[in-house]
């Protein structure tokens, strides 16, 4: 009777065990990421940024990043606009394919893509670079140099990942709208000009600055979420594969997370 | 001039305790050492040789104890270097200076001195990547040195080194110790490392000092722990495994 009353026990508790331990988990890593978000914004305001590093990790996360924004751009344009042309053309509603295919350009796909992209190039390189640091003992030799780890080595990639993101989404966005020129004219033969004047129609100010905005917090998640998966992550070589995979799991999920929240706290019926 | 000031002490360490989990690492460690001195901290793996160094570096905090150090000027040379992989060997030692806010002369003209002492001139624009094991440890060497420290620790300079290059090693840390008049610690467990280098040597085991005292009377001692360390013997109090 008692070894059943055990193993029941046991059958309810791993599980409710298993729970705990993955939301305490959950909640440390987002109090780290509040703390090192906190001294990286604090060493920003206090003017302690290195230029030359920041130009460096630009390049890394920006420019190297182009390439991989345009492919993926460019077959989300394509996919996104044949799907809606077809549909349009069936209600007679063609004129409206540039304003449906840029506003979700602009909106969703464009920072949704970039933040995508840059997480899986960027977010995994930083959280592997960070965590081979931290095995090698590199980042406890800046300790010993009296060189603050989040000043010298977050500060440069958070300013670099909030000034390229925005200019990798504003092109995401316009590569998927050659795209969507492209197939809307093949598809549905839109010519350029009644599609670039739907989209001239359609798209608001408003609708740039929750582009940007979402870019800033793509941005800020990838990087502080990587920097901050890296900056704790001790072991072996095994545990660079474990940082790297949580870095884009998590970087991913906040990305998708944080894109409704802005959506749903920044949309107003036209 | 405070009293221990007087006595030239650099750096005291009072009652220090460590513990990782359930498991004690240091059980109340209290030593001092004095400017222009080389101690030697000695035990067997896992004995918290590297923790004492941590602590001192303050890379981690102490449950219990107090850690005086009479300067700031602190170094530290990693067993496995640890240089910047992303910066070449000049950019390091560079770093080191940041705080030192010196013209950029001035810290050319001191990295090419520090450089040059660990013959590796023709290596300032390298990576540490395209430097074999020794030049990197003398590239660590040079880079914790470079600040003219008042206070230096070698975390095992010499293990995994072949026999001559050990030798090159200990040479370093006697000349740096001549030039530099720093308070050292070297932490090893190789033999030729603690009797050439150091000046006093320190015994851990078990988290406990067992045995302090000059390397020459280490060799002669009668004490159990010293012995069998000594002599490299399976038999004695110390169990490994």
């Amino acid at each position: 009777m008692t070894s059943i009353k055990t193993k029941s026990l046991n059958i309810i508790g791993y599980p409710i065990h298993s729970l705990e331990n993955n939301l305490m988990g959950m909640f440390k890593h987002i109090g780290q990421v509040l703390i090192i978000y906190y001294y990286t914004l604090k060493f920003i305001f206090q003017g302690k940024i290195d230029y030359k590093e920041t130009f460096k990790q630009s390049y890394m996360i920006g420019v190297k990043s182009f390439f991989v924004v345009s492919i993926t751009a460019l077959f989300t344009g394509f996919a996104m606009s044949l799907q809606i042309s077809r549909e349009l053309v069936l209600f007679g509603a063609d004129t409206a394919i540039g304003g449906v295919v840029s506003l979700a350009l602009i909106r969703e796909i464009g920072p949704i893509t970039a933040g995508v992209m840059v997480a899986g190039r960027v977010g995994s390189s930083i959280a592997a670079e960070l965590t081979t640091m931290m095995i090698t003992e590199q980042i406890d030799a800046l300790k010993v140099m009296k060189i603050n780890p989040i000043e010298y080595l977050v500060v440069p990639r958070y300013m670099a990942g909030i000034l390229m993101m925005p200019i990798l989404s504003i092109y995401a966005m316009a590569v998927g709208l050659i795209a969507g020129i492209i197939v809307a004219q093949v598809a549905a033969n839109v010519q350029p000009a009644t599609f670039l004047d739907s989209v001239q129609q359609t798209i608001l100010d408003r609708d740039f600055e929750v582009h940007f905005l979402k870019s800033f917090i793509n941005a800020t998640i990838i990087i502080i979420f990587s920097c901050n998966i890296g900056l704790h992550t001790r072991g072996g070589a095994e545990d660079v594969g474990i940082a790297t995979t949580r870095a884009v799991v998590w970087s991913m999920t906040g990305i998708f997370i944080a894109n409704y929240i802005v959506t749903a706290l920044t949309f107003i019926p036209r | 001039m405070n009293e221990v000031n007087k006595n030239n002490l650099m750096l005291e360490v009072k009652n220090l305790k460590k513990s990782f989990g359930n498991r004690e690492i240091l059980k109340g460690i209290s030593f001092s050492i004095k400017a222009g001195e080389t101690v030697g901290i000695i035990g067997p793996s896992g004995c918290g040789k590297s923790t004492i160094l941590k602590l001192l570096c303050n890379l981690i905090e102490p449950d219990g104890g107090e850690i005086i150090k009479y300067s700031n000027d602190i170094s530290l040379v990693f067993q496995g270097s640890a240089l910047l992989n992303s910066l070449t060997v000049k950019e390091n030692l560079s770093l080191a200076l940041r705080n030192k806010h010196l013209s950029k002369r001035e810290e050319a003209e001191i990295i090419a001195e520090k450089l040059k002492l660990v013959g590796l001139s023709n290596f300032a624009n390298s990576y540490p990547a395209q430097l074999s094991g020794g030049q990197q440890k003398r590239t660590s060497f040079a880079r914790a040195i470079v600040i003219d420290p008042k206070i230096i620790f070698y975390d095992e300079p010499t293990t995994g080194l072949d026999p001559i290059l050990s030798t090159i090693i200990e040479d370093y840390i006697i000349t740096l110790s001549d030039q530099l008049r720093a308070a050292a610690i070297v932490v090893t467990h190789q033999l030729s490392t603690w009797t050439r280098t150091t000046d006093r040597l320190i015994l851990l085991h078990a988290g406990e000092i067992k045995w302090q005292g000059k390397p020459q009377e280490a060799l002669e001692t009668a004490d159990p722990y010293m012995r069998q360390f000594a002599l490299s013997s399976r038999d004695g109090p110390i169990l490994v495994g």
